[in-house]
């Protein structure tokens, strides 16, 4: 039986959307938790030694990123399939066997990770333990487990495409989850050259979130927008296909960013530096997309005389929702754009690379680009389980908000100032050499910076505290709309 | 013989705040003219505003331009920024007028 996001009791697609959610959210939990262990380290080196060491803890924060995401895209793709196809998803019987499997094998992944944590360099490792290679160490019969996961997942999408109607938005995401799922495959092989390597395993660090995850926040964001604040179908699914083609023409060769330093021919610098300028320019246009119907909605809400979301139609139906989703324009651009420009062409790169700024950009674009809209699709989820018209603000949402979003950015300056030190004394002054090194990181600024991140993710982490408390009492809050 | 460097000069020790900063600003500068200019299309902000769109898109060219100076970047680098202050000088007027015409095409 296919429902509409305000009714989502009924639908079997949408109660696995919600199982999703949930596990996401729990994974987002860890994430913080083992990011502020990462965060303690830096400041006090010896805590946890040896019981969990920096490279684990970094290890999990990062994995748990990745993963809760997965599990929050899959939770979305659930959610929307029934309000845009017209019908049930077809094979949910299948998606639900396959999300307990996903759920068994991160646990037991993320157990052995925190209780083996090493083993030698063999196969065995490889298979049982981890992989080595940074942010997709999952091992080997982990990542096989995922990719059937993921086909099963795209199966799902693709039968219930086919077989419902065939909205812009669910024929890209359509597209582009083949895409999400197949460039998986790249990480899953060795070379023994490291060059090949690490050419082979930016097709999935990179193109996972520049091309394919940037395409399905378009998607989501479209969605969102006509749910939320009833923007126009036509032009917001005109306006996806033109984002499809931006990101997918600067995202793919601005991979080129990535190859200037692993061995790979000097041509990426040209094509890297030309296609990494124009990056920011579909986030541009992104920025504008929600800006756009924003203001249409609000000036016909003007001329019609309307006050608040007094008329039908023109209603924002779930406040903490949209101010998500406008948190996402506006992190996007950013996040992924500010602080993906400043570094990006080869000139400059050669002193920011590997450096604080990374994590800076990383943290920031992450936040900006993804968490927020999932954030808000999750809202969307929850106001559609418990049969709520108009979800407001609450305190908690409120606080919620501030403080994530706070945290994230105050993080995001702390590494920045601590990356603008590796650059001076690390790079430029001492020419990226081991004393260099460890003069950038033991200078005030920097050892400052490092406190301030911990300070800003203790923050982060209360923030997360807020949204939590906020998810669990809104089914019984009179304060929405019924 | 020795190969030829194909990054010839370093960026100066000085030199690295005003490029971190007028990179930034070159983004922070764009969103404000296509903030501006498409808030003025939609009618939340006033007509007259329009003028300052375009300000901030020369400060935004001019940010880029001390950008790729500072960074001495190379002609092919310089004629690709020359392009991405082009597309970004196009960009609001190309979506605004696909948008509103789709947006004609459904109401009429």
């Amino acid at each position: 039986m296919a429902s509409n996001h305000l009714t989502g009791i009924g639908s079997e697609s949408k109660q696995l959307a919600t199982w999703y959610f949930t596990f996401a959210i729990i994974l987002f939990g860890a994430q913080l938790l083992f990011g502020l262990v990462a965060a303690i380290q830096y400041v006090m080196p010896g805590f946890l030694f040896e019981l969990l060491d920096f490279s684990v803890a970094r290890m999990i924060h990062i994995n748990a990123l990745v993963v809760w995401m997965v599990f929050a895209m899959f939770g979305s793709v659930y959610w929307l399939l029934p309000d845009e196809t017209g019908i049930e998803t077809v094979g949910i019987k299948i998606g639900k066997l396959l999300y307990w499997v996903f759920v068994a094998a991160i646990v037991v992944v993320v157990l052995v990770y925190l209780i083996v944590q090493v083993g030698p360099a063999d196969e065995m490792s490889i298979w049982f333990i981890h992989e080595g290679r940074e942010y997709i160490e999952a091992p080997r019969w982990a990542d096989w487990g995922i990719v059937v996961v993921a086909l099963g997942f795209v199966a799902n999408l693709f039968m219930t495409g086919i077989k419902g109607k065939q909205t812009g938005i669910v024929t890209v995401l359509m597209a582009d989850m083949l895409a999400f799922a197949g460039l998986y495959l790249a990480g899953m092989f060795f070379t023994d050259n490291i060059s090949v390597d690490q050419y082979w395993w930016w097709w999935v660090i990179h193109l996972w979130v520049e091309a394919t995850w940037e395409v399905f926040v378009g998607a989501l964001a479209a969605y969102a927008l006509i749910t939320i604040i009833g923007a126009k179908r036509q032009v917001v699914e005109m306006w996806l296909w033109i984002e499809v083609a931006m990101l997918f023409g600067s995202g793919i060769l601005g991979m080129g960013h990535h190859y200037f330093w692993i061995g790979t021919p000097e041509y990426w610098w040209e094509i890297g530096a030309l296609f990494s300028a124009l990056e920011p320019l579909p986030l541009v246009a992104m920025f504008i997309h929600v800006l756009y119907d924003w203001g249409k909605e609000t000036g016909l809400q003007m001329a019609e005389g309307a006050e608040g979301h007094a008329i039908a139609g023109h209603t924002i139906t779930n406040k903490p929702a949209f101010t998500w989703i406008v948190l996402n324009a506006f992190g996007n651009f950013l996040g992924a754009g500010i602080w993906g420009f400043f570094h990006t062409l080869p000139q400059v790169n050669l002193y920011t690379h590997g450096t604080q700024f990374t994590s800076a950009h990383g943290h920031l674009a992450f936040f900006g680009a993804y968490a927020t809209i999932l954030i808000g699709m999750m809202y969307l989820a929850i106001q559609g389980t418990n049969g709520i018209k108009v979800l407001k603000h609450t305190k908690s949402s409120i606080a919620g908000i501030w403080m994530i979003a706070g945290g994230v950015m105050g993080m995001g300056i702390a590494l920045t100032i601590a990356g603008y030190v590796q650059v001076l004394v690390s790079r430029a002054q001492m020419g990226a050499t081991w004393a260099g090194y460890f003069d950038g990181q033991s200078g005030m600024w920097f050892s400052q910076a490092m406190d301030w991140r911990l300070i800003m993710g203790v923050v982060t982490f209360l923030g997360f505290a807020f949204l939590i408390k906020d998810f669990l009492s809104t089914g019984k809050n009179p304060v929405h709309e019924r | 013989m020795i190969e030829e460097v194909a990054m010839r000069q370093d960026i100066l020790l000085d030199d690295f705040l005003p490029l971190f900063v007028s990179s930034s600003l070159v983004l922070v500068f764009g969103g404000f003219y296509v903030g501006i200019y498409t808030a003025v299309k939609v009618n939340l902000l006033k007509k007259w505003t329009m003028p300052l769109a375009y300000i901030f898109w020369m400060l935004a060219s001019y940010c880029l331009y001390l950008m790729g100076s500072l960074m001495h970047v190379g002609d092919f680098t310089a004629k690709a920024l020359v392009v991405a202050a082009i597309g970004l000088l196009l960009l609001p007027h190309a979506v605004y007028y696909m948008q509103h015409h789709v947006h004609e095409e459904n109401e009429h």
